[in-house]
């Protein structure tokens, strides 16, 4: 079983960090939320609707990002952008997608086909299509998997500013801990499928190390949970 | 349905057709080749004693519209298969775009490409071997449509079994409707098959399609019965057909297979 009795809820606005070592469920709970996945028990809401009832209403208010998606390659970045805006029915979509063209730098690109792209150009492909529909709800899967540190860099700001300008609540995983204290005001930690601990960060760090700390120590936190969750299945 | 959405979905695969020469090659390439193939072999024939009168025009007739029904359904298949190679897949289903939105636009895709194929190898037949389907077409269509209707039942039973057995069963978008041609009766009529083969010819919209365009061919006029054979058939075979591509869908998406497909 991939995850097991979780439960969580996300205010408005916040951006909340699911995390954990592989394997502890977090692609598996973004794909939740996203009804690719259907759990083999319980059920499953966001903004008060239930996913398997409501599928089409709650897809439309939010959008996503994951390392696990890839977009038609003969396409150019700008067909591609303009089937999503309307598949999301966004109002003027040349003019959307030229904002978020020039806020991600891949304005260059837009005539370029996918196939041609740097794995980085395709993930700040993925971030345009993710903002197209002003999502209430934005889940970012890795985001910064295949960018170099100065690109990573300068998406989490744009990310940040982004996210401050609309009031976006974002759900976030990463391994990248340093990112995930950087960007997240909140966090819930798995292991095994099972929510271990959640809080800010330094209230997380105190709850898995089980002793005082001034600040977070996220790294630490998950080496500790990692090398746990290795020793178990030993 | 929303009107966005598959809108969205059409000028995806228009965009498609625009950057990949394959689509080009099915929809023109393949279907000229057949006719004058078999535009040759149906000369040839001509030239032979003890023919029977009216057996040229039905091979070409029965050409042209299996072309446009294994094209049609084909491309059906395939139009899934496009967003699994390219793993946009996830993409589309984790958007407001429902499956509906996504088989209408397809189908309307696709509806274009088999008829631009069907015009071509009509054009090929009239200018190279005088053999003229135009006045006829009018009585054409309804059996054209029972087997686009079948071509669609298939596609959708492709694509769910797709969804769960993943793309080592994408042989069978190209595959099953050959299976089908022994026994749909396209180039020889019903009472041709054994005796024991024809109750399983008749319960395939196909068969009828083609006993109907013979009977137009050889100047019957316009056969009720075979279209309404057909079409009850297909209305049962898309039911079937829907039904098993929900089980099939909800069974990947409980197995989690729509993230894992490639």
């Amino acid at each position: 079983m991939a995850v097991d009795d979780v439960s969580f809820s996300i205010n408005k606005g916040e951006i909340v960090g699911l995390v954990g070592p592989n394997g502890a469920g977090k692609t598996t709970i973004v794909h939740m939320l996203l009804g690719l996945i259907s759990p083999s028990s319980g059920s499953l809401s966001l903004f008060g609707r239930k996913i398997g009832q409501e599928r089409e209403h709650i897809l439309q208010r939010l959008n996503f990002t994951s390392p696990y998606m890839a977009f038609p390659s003969r396409l150019t970045v700008r067909e591609n952008l303009s089937v999503f805006a309307r598949i999301y029915d966004v109002r003027d979509p040349t003019v959307k997608i030229n904002e978020l063209l020039d806020q991600f730098a891949i304005r260059k690109l837009e005539n370029k086909p996918v196939a041609r792209l740097s794995s980085g150009e395709v993930t700040r492909v993925g971030l345009c299509k993710a903002f197209l529909n002003n999502p209430e709800l934005l889940l970012l899967d890795e985001p910064t998997a295949y960018l170099d540190p100065l690109i990573a860099l300068e998406v989490r700001e744009i990310l940040l500013d982004l996210q401050q300008r609309r009031g976006t609540t974002v759900l976030y995983t990463s391994h990248n801990m340093r990112e995930v204290q950087r960007m997240c005001s909140r966090l819930i930690f798995l292991s095994h499928g099972r929510v271990i601990a959640s809080g800010s960060p330094i209230e997380v760090t105190r709850q898995i190390l089980k002793e005082h700390r001034d600040a977070p120590a996220l790294e630490e936190v998950f080496i500790h949970i990692a090398r746990q969750q290795t020793n178990a299945a030993k | 349905m929303r009107r966005n959405r598959i809108e969205a979905v059409i000028l995806r695969h228009l965009y498609e057709i625009r950057h990949n020469a394959n689509h080009l090659i099915n929809m023109v390439y393949w279907p000229v080749v057949n006719i004058v193939v078999w535009g040759f072999f149906t000369t040839y024939l001509f030239g032979r004693d003890g023919l029977q009168p009216g057996i040229i025009t039905d091979l070409l007739g029965a050409v042209i519209l299996w072309g446009f029904f294994n094209g049609f359904q084909r491309d059906m298949a395939q139009g899934f298969l496009e967003e699994f190679w390219s793993r946009n897949i996830v993409n589309l289903f984790a958007s407001p775009l429902s499956v509906m939105d996504y088989a209408v636009g397809l189908i309307s895709v696709n509806l274009i490409k088999a008829l631009i194929g069907l015009t071509a190898e009509s054009l090929i037949a009239l200018v190279c071997y005088r053999f003229n389907i135009f006045p006829v077409l009018i009585s054409f269509l309804p059996f054209i449509a029972n087997l686009m209707f079948f071509g669609l039942a298939i596609g959708v039973v492709v694509t769910g079994l797709i969804f769960r057995y993943t793309t080592k069963l994408q042989v069978l978008a190209w595959s099953f409707a050959g299976l089908l041609m022994p026994f749909s009766c396209v180039f020889y009529p019903l009472k041709a098959l054994p005796a024991f083969l024809r109750p399983l010819a008749l319960i395939l919209p196909t068969t009828h399609s083609f006993e109907g365009m013979r009977h137009v061919l050889a100047g019957e006029g316009f056969s009720i019965a075979d279209f309404v054979w057909g079409l009850a058939l297909d209305l049962i075979y898309l039911i079937l057909a829907v039904l098993i591509f929900r089980k099939m869908l909800e069974s990947a998406r409980s197995r989690g297979l729509l993230v894992k497909m490639e």
